[in-house]
C-alpha cells in the first residue's frame, strides 16, 4: 500500500498448544497506517495469532510459538526484548470488556502511571481526557469519572477499554472481536472510532462480522483451521476472492 | 467496491411443523407445579430451622456465660472500722513518700492491725471474713492520704472467697451463716472488681485477674499474625502466580492441605522440640506460643489465600498485562487487592482458631502458674484459654465464676479481633 516498511511482520509463525497445532505457518504484515481484519470460522486460530503479536501467549503455559515476528524490524521474541515495553507499544482490546474494578479515571490513568508517562496531575488529567475523547466516551462520562468502570454499560465498557489501550500511546492496537457483545449503535460508534484511529495506529482487528471487516479494514486475512488461506486487499477479498474456501465463508455457505 | 459477496440474512422463518400445543392445565402438570412449590418451601424452612438452631445455641451459650460470669467482674466488700490512730504504726510521713512505703507499712504490721480490727468488729472469726489481700486496700488508702494514720476510719474491704461466694448465693453452710449474720447489719456491699481487670493469676480467687492472660493472648496473637499473615499470603501468591506446575508443587500443595488438618497438639510437640529444644527459646513465652500457633495458622491462610487468588478473573490479569504491567505489578495492583477480602476471611478463621487453642500451648509450658502479666515477648505468660482451663480445674468454688468471667473476656477478645478483620475486609471489598 505504501513504500514505508511494514510496522509489524510475522513470517512463518506456527503456534502449538501442547502437541496441538493451532497456527500453521502464517505470514502476515501490518502497515503503519492501515487496519487489517482477521476473519475465519470459530476455533481457526485468529485470537491465538493476534495474541502472538504482543506475546500475550506467554501467559499460557502450554503455548509454544515458532517463527519470526518483528516490530519495526526488531524480533519481539528476541531475548533482549522487554515484554512489558512491547505490550505498552502493542496494545490490546479484548473480546469481552474487562475494565478494572476501579474508577473510570483510574482505568485510563493506570497504564500511563505505571509507565511514567505523566509528569503531573494535570498532565494525567489531560491524558485521561484525550484518551476518553478519542474513544468517544468523554461526553458520556466526564461528570462521573470517579464511578466504577464496571458500572458502565457493555458498550461503554468496551470503549473504556479502548481508551485504556490508547492512553499508553501504543503504536499498534490489537482488537479481538471488540464488538461481539455490543448492539448495533455501540458497534457503529466503535467502527467510527477505528476510522478515526486509523493512520495514528496500526490496527489489527478480529471480527466475525463480514460487513464490519468490509467497512473498517484495508486488508483482510482469512484463516481456516490454523492456516492463512488468503490475505489481500479487503475490496478484493469481498468481491473477488481467489480461493473457493474464502468465497464459501464470506457468502455464508461455509460449513 | 463492486457488488459485495457478503451473505444476506435469510428472509423469514421456515414454516413451523404442525404440533399439538402443550396443555399446562392437566392434573399431572398441576401436580408437578405443586410439588415444585412444596420442595421450595421445604428447603426454605429447613434453612430457616438450621439458622434458628445455631443462633439459638449461640444465644444460649452467651446468656449462660454472661449469667454465670458477670459476677466474676464484681467483688463483695465488708465495711470495717480501723483505728489507725490508736494502733500507732511506726511509720514516719517521710517513709510514705518514697518507694519504700509498701515495705514500711508491711513491716509496721498493717496486715495484723486490719485483721484485728475485723475480729473486733465482727467477732472471733472476723479475720476469716477478709480476703488475704484486704489489707492492701488499706495500704493504698494510706499512701493516698497519710492523715489516715492519725485517726479512725472505715474501709470497704474485699471479703474472703467463701464469703464472696456465699453472698452471691451458693456458698458453704458456715459462710452462708456468716453472711446471714452480717447482711442485716448492712455492712456487705458489691462493687466492680477492678483488680480482676488489671492483675494476673493468684491462688486466692478474690485476687485473681484476667489481665495477665489477656496480655499473654495479645502478645501471642501479635506474633502469630505478624508471622502467619505475610508468610501465608506470600506463599499463596507464589504458589498461584509464579510456581510452575510440577510434581514438587503438587507435593507442596498436598502437604499444606494436610498441615491444615493436623491436630493442634502435634504442633505443640513440634514447638516443644524445635523452638524450646533446638533453638533454646524460653519456656512459657508468648514468642514461642506465637511461633507455634503461626505454624498452625499459616496453612489455613495459604489455602484461603490461594482460593481467593484463583477467584480473581483471568480477564483482569489480561487487562493489566495488556497495558504493559509487569507480573509483579499485576499481582500487587490488581490480584492482591481483589483477593484481599477472601484472604482476610481465611485469616479470621485461622486467627480465631489460634486464639482458642489450648493444647499446643500446654506443651510449650504456658500452663505454668504465672502471677505477673508478661512485660515482653520472652516473659513467662499464659493465654486466656489456658487460664480458663487452669481455673476450671480448681477446687476452690470462688474460681467457678472467675472461669466464666474469663470466658467472657475471651469472647470479647474474639469479637474485637473479628470485628476489626471484618471492618478491614469491608473496606477493601471491591464492588463489581
Ligand atoms: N489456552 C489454550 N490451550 C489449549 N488450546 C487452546 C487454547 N486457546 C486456544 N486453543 C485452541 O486453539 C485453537 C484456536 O483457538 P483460538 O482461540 O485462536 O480461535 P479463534 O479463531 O479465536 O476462535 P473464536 O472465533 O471462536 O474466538 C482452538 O482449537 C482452541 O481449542
Ligand atoms: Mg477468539
Amino acid at each position: 500500500m505504501s513504500n514505508t516498511p511494514p510496522k509489524m511482520t510475522a513470517s512463518h509463525v506456527t503456534v502449538h498448544y501442547g502437541t496441538k497445532r493451532a497456527i500453521d505457518d502464517v505470514s502476515i504484515d501490518i502497515d503503519q497506517d492501515e487496519v487489517v481484519a482477521f476473519i475465519g470460522p470459530s476455533g481457526c486460530g485468529k485470537s491465538t495469532f493476534l495474541r502472538t503479536l504482543n506475546r500475550m501467549n506467554d501467559t499460557v503455559a502450554s503455548a509454544r510459538v515458532e517463527g519470526d515476528i518483528r516490530l519495526d524490524g526488531h524480533d519481539i521474541y528476541a531475548p533482549d526484548m522487554d515484554v512489558v515495553q512491547l505490550r505498552a507499544r502493542v496494545g490490546m482490546v479484548f473480546q469481552k470488556p474487562n475494565p478494572f474494578p476501579k474508577s473510570i479515571y483510574e482505568n485510563v490513568a493506570y497504564g500511563p502511571r505505571i509507565h511514567g508517562l505523566a509528569q503531573s496531575k494535570s498532565d494525567m488529567d489531560g491524558i485521561v481526557e484525550r484518551s476518553l475523547t478519542r474513544a468517544g466516551l468523554w461526553a458520556e462520562v466526564k461528570d462521573r469519572l470517579s464511578d466504577s468502570g464496571t458500572a458502565l454499560s457493555g458498550g461503554q465498557q468496551q470503549r473504556l477499554c479502548i481508551a485504556r489501550a490508547i492512553a499508553v500511546d501504543p503504536e499498534v492496537i490489537l482488537m479481538d472481536e471488540p464488538c461481539s457483545a455490543l448492539d448495533p449503535i455501540a458497534t457503529a460508534k466503535i467502527e467510527e472510532l477505528i476510522h478515526e484511529l486509523r493512520g495514528r495506529y496500526a490496527i489489527a482487528i478480529v471480527t466475525h462480522n463480514m460487513q464490519q471487516a468490509a467497512r473498517v479494514s484495508q486488508r483482510t486475512a482469512f484463516f481456516h483451521l490454523g492456516t492463512l488461506v488468503e490475505f489481500g486487499r479487503t475490496s478484493d477479498i469481498f468481491t473477488n476472492p481467489r480461493q473457493e474456501r474464502t468465497k464459501d465463508y464470506i457468502t455464508g455457505r461455509y460449513g | 467496491m463492486s457488488k459485495s459477496l457478503v451473505a444476506q440474512l435469510p428472509t423469514g422463518p421456515a414454516e413451523p411443523a404442525q404440533r399439538v400445543p402443550t396443555d399446562w392445565t392437566t392434573g399431572a402438570m398441576q401436580g408437578r407445579i405443586r410439588r415444585r412449590y412444596a420442595a421450595e418451601r421445604r428447603f426454605r424452612l429447613m434453612g430457616l430451622a438450621a439458622v434458628t438452631l445455631s443462633a439459638g445455641f449461640l444465644a444460649f451459650l452467651l446468656a449462660t456465660m454472661l449469667w454465670q460470669g458477670i459476677g466474676g467482674f464484681t467483688e463483695t466488700r465488708v465495711t470495717v472500722p480501723v483505728d489507725l490512730g490508736a494502733a500507732k504504726l511506726a511509720v514516719t510521713p517521710a517513709q510514705l513518700d518514697g518507694r519504700g512505703a509498701d515495705l514500711a507499712l508491711a513491716g509496721a504490721g498493717l496486715e495484723g492491725i486490719v485483721d484485728t480490727s475485723a475480729s473486733r468488729a465482727y467477732g472471733k472469726d472476723g479475720d476469716n471474713l477478709l480476703s488475704g489481700g484486704a489489707w492492701l486496700t488499706v495500704r493504698e488508702a494510706i499512701k493516698a492520704d497519710p492523715s489516715l494514720l492519725t485517726r479512725r476510719a472505715t474501709f470497704d474491704l474485699p471479703v474472703a472467697s467463701p464469703i464472696d461466694v456465699a453472698y452471691k448465693g451458693k456458698g458453704a453452710p458456715e459462710a452462708e451463716a456468716m453472711v446471714a449474720r452480717l447482711t442485716p447489719r448492712g455492712v456487705l456491699s458489691r462493687s466492680l472488681n477492678t483488680g480482676f481487670l488489671d492483675s494476673a493469676d493468684s491462688t486466692d480467687p478474690t485476687r485473681v485477674g484476667i489481665w495477665g492472660a489477656f496480655k499473654g493472648s495479645l502478645l501471642t496473637m501479635l506474633v502469630t499474625l505478624l508471622l502467619a499473615f505475610p508468610i501465608g499470603v506470600l506463599s499463596a501468591l507464589y504458589l498461584e502466580e509464579y510456581a510452575p506446575r510440577n510434581r514438587w508443587t503438587d507435593i507442596i500443595e498436598v502437604s499444606i492441605n494436610n498441615l491444615a488438618a493436623v491436630p493442634s497438639i502435634i504442633f505443640g510437640l513440634l514447638g516443644l522440640a524445635v523452638f524450646l529444644g533446638t533453638f533454646g527459646l524460653p519456656r512459657s513465652a508468648p514468642i514461642v506460643g506465637g511461633l507455634t500457633l503461626a505454624l498452625m495458622t499459616m496453612p489455613v491462610i495459604v489455602i484461603a489465600g490461594r482460593n481467593a487468588i484463583k477467584a480473581v478473573p483471568p480477564s483482569i490479569r489480561d487487562a493489566a498485562l495488556g497495558v504493559g504491567a509487569s507480573p509483579i505489578q499485576v499481582v500487587f495492583h490488581h490480584v492482591l487487592p481483589l483477593a484481599l477480602p477472601g484472604i482476610l476471611t481465611g485469616t479470621i478463621i485461622g486467627m480465631a482458631r489460634a486464639l482458642g487453642e489450648t493444647a499446643p500451648l500446654l506443651l510449650i509450658g504456658m500452663r505454668a502458674f504465672i502471677a505477673a502479666p508478661p512485660r515482653g515477648l520472652t516473659d513467662p505468660a499464659t493465654v486466656l484459654p489456658v487460664q480458663i482451663f487452669l481455673w476450671s480445674d480448681q477446687v476452690d468454688r470462688g474460681f467457678v465464676e472467675k472461669t466464666s468471667a474469663a470466658i467472657i473476656a475471651l469472647l470479647v477478645f474474639l469479637l474485637a479481633m473479628n470485628g476489626l478483620a471484618i471492618y478491614l475486609r469491608n473496606r477493601f471489598e471491591t464492588r463489581w
